[in-house]
């Protein structure tokens, strides 16, 4: 008999039937081990246990949200007013998709207008939300009953992540069976020498009398380092990588002019991504100063000639979030520009976040980490670009890397590296690149070839060969037992 | 990037399998984003939106499997058979219009839907959702005499599938195009509206960009067409007409041009001219690090379209009007390598070396970071996206708007401002985490930014917390001390009453005169305000602030 099992059993000996929060008191074991004897000897028949199993549920902060209103109610809200609203202008896809599903609403010629059960839903309480403000005050409680009788409506909400249940078991009260008597007085009086102590060291107790055996299959708790984020680690190898090959590690700012994310990069001032549908911009500060007023004016001239449509400085100004970190590379180009001493060629890589105005759900997330990196020099081609990617990429592991052309408003060619991924059976892009326009470098006063490209660093970690990880929200989730029990980063 | 779909079999002509068709198309730059049994369908990049078409398409193939036209194919040599007058108002409102009459046009089989699909995709991108290009396919003889081009208060038209005549403003709000894009007509709302309307002699036969008549509806029968394109941009609507004209040119239909008079100052349009560029012998091979001599980098341009002139030192290339992404060299050497093969190019290390070299804060951020893994810690990454209720009212702290950074506009109410503290992401990753056993500890290294005077003002921070039944201030006090030392200073801690934390139980570092840290227990409204059931202790700690 292990010693949990005979302290457990000597406990019940004693008082014959007893809690979980007894045992925990009287024996001073911890509660998994308290779960291993028992059960142990449950099996053995020396007691009979009592479980107990609830249902927990925990409101998610969206939810917390939802309890004033639902969007679904906010938007036939304003179809009450506006009668009318036209399917594009709806941002929000979720609330069209549950008042369609709850009838509320009808879609015609590209509008939503409001049903006769849409209109009668103005005056009730809806029964989603009914549920989850009756679910946020049981936290902590069992909420079984609650669940079974309103199980298509607490499904939905689960489905929403609005709510989360956790199923928990425990023990409620043990007692001991006949048998368990019995074994009782079967336990040695002396069970041999326990825990080794200083005193016992000193002493010569341990010469003559025998150790006790311990059960080495006994379940103990277990230890989990800490860790740094996989994202870090994985950083770490990138910027390993880049080492290696001769690159500069170089940062600049998040918050971001236009003129600097997109104008200095020729990116057209109409360009569909610099829309607010797809960029964050900033209502405070709206606008930044751009430093540099002969970049400026080289900008603006590059601008007029090649798109030949007009370029506004309040608009170069506009402040954002930066939506890649080439942005971070233009910056380098100009100060190796002004850069009196420079050797060629130079090779500068950033590492950095980068955003996208994306709703966020299980799929999407809108802060996401970038490589970018230039070469600058002399003479530089396609075929070495090819090379340096190439030669990175198979750093990391993927050495069927492939190549095909694209298109970015900053390099001429332009061109994407992938990879076949045989698993999903679909190819993943790698990386954009291409050689800098000349109007750019010109623009710069950089009278250079420049290589440049730019990737992802999260959507590498989806890749079984470097980590694995499900989904990006999962490995931005930052749930505690991921994160001690996650594998490891593999290159 | 846009989507397009096309029957298989229209596009697999002369026997191509659907495998070389894919291979084909991926080669020119074409992604393939489905391919079934009868349809495909393929990613066009922004720069070419000649390959939204159809015959735009069919004619890459057939270039670079082999065929092309000569040097000087696209030409229209009509004359106008047709004005349009553009007048009064307009010029302030949507002021550019083009047209063009096509005859014997082949609109049979899937081709009708092709250039229906072709004209709105290409409003829809090059033409920014129709605010900058818009076009209008009519049925050329179901249109009485010369037209008018302007701005009306109001007016009258059957939109296309309707029966019945309809005013403007109901078009606006009952039709669904009228629904989708009211944005593009400019003071749409007010009573200043003024809608661009094209007119013939007899009724008004486009509510501009919003929808035709149905009185000029084109069908598969139809042989000849009036097309109209109206913009906001110049450069945008030759470009647009050319393109239109070479995919009906290429085709074997013919093209007239329309006089377009602008109080008098006439000009005909599409006027279809060659671009000539020069390029200089080994410029291409140069670029792409490729050596293929002089005869094969002309073939290769060829193979893209383009028809080659003069030899010697340059190359003088005609780039067909059709290609209006072309500014000058770089985008022709793009199409030689393109047409060469990406996939065939040989890597090739670049001569000369360079040293790497880290960046000193990065270097910081990791050392500190294995310091608070030694601590016990566990590394979180939040976003620096958040709102208000996260970012000051759970905290029990508030702001005025002008000190933090504000989003204008996002998809989710989630996201209305950038963090100006860390702490509010750990804790949530700790409610996040009550499956875990207990300690928790936590730390996230991260920028946070606030606004002053205007500008912003970034700083780099540290935040810990720890989760557990024993969790107090000597706690959390010995943890920020053992970061201090490792940050080097000489630092003094006071009492502070940071609402985030219980009052008496709550520190603020100094370190070298400047308020670099707070600590201390958080409070319990905190914590029920996050949804977290057992004692924190936290501490937030500022690193580096501009």
């Amino acid at each position: 008999m292990h010693e949990y099992e005979a302290r457990v059993l000597g406990l019940l000996a004693k008082n014959k039937s007893v809690s979980l929060e007894e045992i925990e008191e009287s024996t001073g074991l911890g509660k998994d081990s308290i779960f291993w004897a028992v059960e142990s000897l449950s099996k053995a028949g020396a007691v009979s246990v009592k479980k107990e199993g609830a249902k927990l549920v925990q409101v998610s902060e969206e939810g917390k949200r939802y309890k004033k209103e639902f969007p679904e109610e906010a938007l036939i809200g304003r179809l009450k007013a506006a009668k009318k609203e036209k399917i594009s202008s709806i941002k929000d896809q979720i609330a069209l998709g549950w008042a369609k599903r709850n009838n509320w609403v009808k879609m015609q010629e590209g509008s939503v207008s409001l049903t006769d059960e849409g209109t009668k839903a103005l005056g009730k309480e809806y029964q989603q939300r009914a549920l989850l403000s009756e679910l946020d005050s049981m936290e902590g409680m069992d909420v079984n009953d609650i669940l079974e009788k309103n199980k298509e409506v607490a499904t939905a909400l689960m489905k929403r992540n609005l709510i989360s249940i956790k199923q928990k078991t425990t023990i409620r009260e043990v007692a001991i069976t006949k048998l368990g008597s019995d074994l009782v007085s079967k336990i040695p009086k002396d069970l041999g020498i326990g825990a080794l102590t200083k005193d016992l060291i000193k002493g010569s107790e341990w010469k003559t009398k025998p150790f006790r055996p311990y059960d080495i299959n006994a379940p103990t708790e277990a230890s989990y380092p800490a860790r740094p984020h996989p994202v870090r680690e994985f950083i770490n190898v990138i910027r390993q990588k880049w080492f290696e090959m001769g690159f500069i590690e170089v940062e600049g700012p998040i918050i971001e002019s236009a003129f600097w994310n997109f104008d200095a990069l020729f990116s057209p001032q109409d360009h569909p991504t610099r829309d607010m549908q797809d960029t964050f911009f900033l209502s405070n500060p709206k606008q930044l100063t751009i430093e540099d007023i002969e970049l400026m004016n080289n900008v603006r001239e590059m601008h007029l000639a090649g798109w030949k449509e007009s370029w506004s400085e309040e608009l170069a100004r506009s402040a954002v979030l930066r939506t890649h970190t080439t942005s971070v590379s233009a910056r380098y180009m100009k100060k190796l520009a002004k850069a009196m001493e420079s050797t060629f060629p130079t090779r500068m890589f950033s590492i950095g976040s980068v955003f996208r105005n994306e709703s966020i759900d299980y799929k999407h997330i809108a802060e996401l980490r970038q490589y970018d990196g230039i070469i600058v020099g002399d003479n530089l081609t396609l075929a070495n670009l090819i090379y340096t990617l190439k030669s990175f990429y198979s750093k990391l592991g993927l050495d069927d890397v492939r190549m095909r052309p694209s298109y970015f408003p900053f390099t001429e060619p332009s061109i994407e590296f992938f990879y076949y991924d045989n698993e999903r059976d679909t190819t993943v892009e790698l990386c954009g690149g291409g050689i800098i326009r000349k109007e750019i470098t010109k623009a710069m006063g950089l009278n250079k070839t420049v290589l440049a490209w730019g990737g992802g660093v999260d959507r590498l970690l989806l890749n079984q060969k470097i980590f694995g990880v499900e989904s990006l929200p999962l490995l931005y989730k930052n749930d505690i037992a991921w994160l001690r029990a996650r594998g490891n980063i593999k290159v | 990037m846009a989507i397009v779909a096309f029957d298989l079999k229209d596009l697999q002509k002369a026997n191509r399998s659907k495998e070389k068709l894919e291979d084909v198309l991926t080669r020119i730059g074409v992604e393939v984003e489905e391919l079934s049994k009868e349809e495909i369908k393929v990613n066009i990049t922004p720069n070419r939106p000649d390959l939204l078409d159809f015959v735009g398409l069919s004619r890459a193939i057939e270039h670079f499997t082999g065929a092309r036209p000569k040097d000087s194919f696209y030409k229209i040599e009509n004359k106008p058979a047709l004005t349009i007058n553009a007048t009064g108002q307009i010029k302030s409102v949507r002021p550019f219009i083009a047209g063009m009459i096509v005859k014997n046009a082949n609109l049979s089989g899937n081709r009708l839907k092709y250039l229906i699909n072709f004209t709105e995709k290409f409003a829809e991108t090059y033409g920014r959702k129709r605010k900058k290009i818009a076009i209008g396919v009519h049925n050329l003889s179901a249109i009485e005499g010369n037209l008018t081009y302007e701005a009306a208060k109001e007016g009258k038209i059957t939109p296309l599938g309707s029966k019945k005549s309809m005013a403007f403003d109901r078009v606006m709000k009952e039709h669904a195009k009228g629904v989708t894009y009211q944005d593009t007509v400019p003071n749409y709302g007010s009573k200043s509206v003024l809608y661009p309307v094209l007119k013939d002699e007899k009724k008004t036969i486009a509510l501009i960009p919003i929808t035709n008549c149905e009185e000029t509806k084109v069908t598969e029968k139809t042989k000849d067409l009036f097309i109209d394109i109206t913009s906001t941009s110049q450069i945008s609507i030759r470009n647009s007409a050319a393109v239109i004209a070479c995919s009906f040119l290429y085709a074997g239909a013919e093209v007239h041009p329309v006089g377009i008079t602008y109080d008098r100052q006439g000009e005909e349009i599409p006027k279809l001219e060659y671009q000539e560029v020069k390029v200089a012998m080994n410029r291409a091979e140069r670029t792409i690090g490729i050596i293929t001599g002089r005869h094969n980098v002309i073939d290769l341009a060829n193979r893209m379209g383009y028809t080659a002139a003069k030899y010697g030192p340059n190359v003088l290339f005609y780039v067909p009007p059709y290609r209006i992404d072309v500014l000058d060299e770089q985008d022709i050497v793009e199409d030689i390598a393109i047409a060469y093969g990406y996939d065939r190019i040989i890597p090739l290390a670049i001569s000369g070396v360079s040293v790497g070299m880290s960046n000193e804060a990065t270097d910081y951020e990791n050392k500190l970071a294995s310091a608070m893994v030694g601590l016990g810690y566990t590394e979180a990454i939040n976003s620096i996206l958040t709102n208000e209720e996260m970012n000051f009212k759970n905290m029990r702290t508030t702001s005025k708007q002008k000190d933090y950074a504000m989003i204008a506009e996002s998809k989710t109410n989630a996201i209305t401002m950038l963090r100006t503290v860390i702490l509010p992401g750990i804790l949530q990753d700790l409610s996040a985490s009550a499956n875990a056993t207990m300690p928790q500890r936590i730390f996230e290294i991260g920028r946070t930014f606030t606004v002053k005077n205007g500008k912003i003002k970034e700083s780099k921070r540290l935040a810990i917390a720890s989760e557990h039944a024993k969790a107090d201030f000597s706690e959390i006090k010995s943890v920020v001390e053992a970061i201090l030392r490792y940050m080097e200073g000489s630092y003094k801690i006071e009492n502070d009453n940071d609402a985030t934390f219980i009052q008496g139980r709550c520190a603020r570092v100094t370190l070298d005169g400047k308020v670099s840290a707070v600590f201390g227990e958080v409070h319990p409204e905190v914590l029920r305000n996050f949804g977290i059931e057992e004692p924190v202790v936290a501490a937030e700690i500022i690193l580096k602030e501009e």
